[in-house]
């Protein structure tokens, strides 16, 4: 994945704030009151995941060293 | 020099070493390098340093030589070898050749050696499984070592681009067959792990091919220097068959190289699916959390109504009592048990209304008695 900027986390980073807002349903910190925002935030998440999954590419360079002895 | 005129031929008078010298130079000029088949007998290790035996075949035997560091593969008495050499006249007479590569030949030499070297090298705990690592489940940086003119490197950058995007993979171009590619990947494993910047994994890329081709990934320095890598390597070498000692010392195997994109990156379109799962799910647990609210409110609510409906009960089964006992207490119950109601003034002369359950009367009082 490429690297990480300051306004733009990466996909691991964005993964894990998803897995942690399905996390926080199943744990003892669930409050009904602010069940909806993190409902909102886990699709904004998985909508951004998707967009970023879809228009990144591989960067391939071959290296020019020679590997002769 | 000095020249013997013989019947005007020029025959050159030479010293011993003159002679050998130019019998090497000879040599040298005609056969700078030969290779040569031929069977292994007499094979012994001299220091730990010097290599000695004997290449023969059904007529000839040739004495060989060669330091032992370019022995890469097992070798014994019996194998059939192919050898590059040079051809050379020792101080002491005796011809031998200079062995620089020697590499089993056929089918069975190379299984024996195989056989031999992977005993060695179990041995020795390269194969260990405590040994391997796990690889990341999202790589950024990735070191590959292949030919980019094969077709197996092809099919690998082809899956991996399709399934994953956002890689840095770094291509180090090395042979991937013959006897130059064990040097060369060993040297790009070398340029990997020196990185400032290590890979997070290195791939070792090579299509199938015969036993032949790939018997370069069963040569002992490379081996080595897949076990030493400091960062996991996984390979795809040959096809799902074909196990190399490469494939054994690494992290992780794949059947080819198209597995092993598969088993480097992950599937973008499972990543997007399981997201929008992951998400769905919160969503599935807020409606089953409201749902859940709704219900408790609906209990409490239900165990409400039920406790007031049980008070009002006692009170109207209290209500029923006090009636009854109200009821029980009238005259007119008395008189319905047979007893009259007497009503007027208890002096003689006086006239009393008595009534009774049916009937009223009227009566006069005739003598009045204390009790």
């Amino acid at each position: 994945m490429s690297e990480k900027n300051d306004s733009q986390p990466t996909i691991q980073e964005k993964l894990a704030e998803l897995s942690d807002h399905v996390a926080w349903f199943q744990s003892g910190a669930f409050k009904l009151e602010e069940a909806l925002d993190k409902f909102k935030a886990a699709e904004k998440l998985a909508e951004s995941i998707e967009k970023d999954l879809t228009k990144l590419k591989n960067d391939i360079k071959v290296v020019k060293k020679k590997f002769d002895s | 020099m000095r020249f013997y005129d013989m019947e005007n031929d020029q025959i050159p008078l030479l010293s011993v070493s003159q002679f050998s010298a130019l019998i090497n130079q000879t040599l040298e000029y005609a056969f700078p390098v030969v290779e040569i088949e031929g069977e292994v007998a007499s094979f012994k290790v001299n220091q730990n340093k010097f290599v000695f035996f004997d290449l023969k075949d059904a007529e000839s035997s040739i004495g060989c030589f060669m330091m032992l560091f370019h022995l890469r593969q097992p070798i014994e008495d019996g194998m059939k070898v192919i050898i590059r050499a040079r051809p050379k006249l020792t101080a002491w007479g005796k011809f031998s050749l200079t062995v620089e590569q020697i590499r089993p030949s056929g089918e069975g030499s190379l299984k024996k050696s195989f056989e031999l070297l992977k005993a060695k090298l179990e041995k020795e705990g390269l194969f260990a499984l405590e040994r391997k690592r796990l690889l990341p489940v999202m790589p950024q940086r990735v070191g590959v070592i292949s030919s980019v003119d094969a077709a197996g490197y092809a099919d690998f950058i082809r899956i991996i681009n399709d399934r994953w995007g956002g890689l840095e993979v770094e291509v180090a171009h090395t042979q991937v067959q013959g006897e130059k590619a064990p040097e060369q990947i060993v040297r790009a494993l070398e340029y990997f792990n020196e990185k400032e910047q290590l890979p997070d994994v290195i791939v070792i890329i090579r299509g199938g091919g015969s036993k032949d081709d790939l018997a370069a990934f069963n040569d002992e320095p490379l081996v080595r220097a897949v076990a030493a890598s400091r960062v996991p390597v996984l390979t795809g070498i040959g096809h799902e068959i074909d196990e190399s000692l490469v494939d054994m010392a690494a992290d992780v195997r794949a059947a080819t190289p198209t597995n092993a994109a598969q088993l480097l990156v992950p599937d973008r379109k499972e990543i997007i699916r399981m997201a929008h799962q992951q998400a769905q799910s919160t969503g599935y647990q807020l409606v089953q959390a409201i749902e859940a609210y709704e219900s408790q409110m609906k209990s409490q609510l239900d165990a409400a109504f039920n406790r007031v409906r049980e008070r009002l009960d006692d009170a109207f089964e209290r209500l029923a009592t006090l009636r009854l006992a109200v009821s029980q207490l009238s005259p007119e119950s008395a008189l319905r048990r047979g007893y009259a109601i007497v009503r007027g003034s208890s002096e003689v002369g006086a006239m009393l209304e008595i009534e009774t359950q049916k009937s009223i009367l009227k009566a006069e009082v005739k003598d009045v008695r204390k009790k």
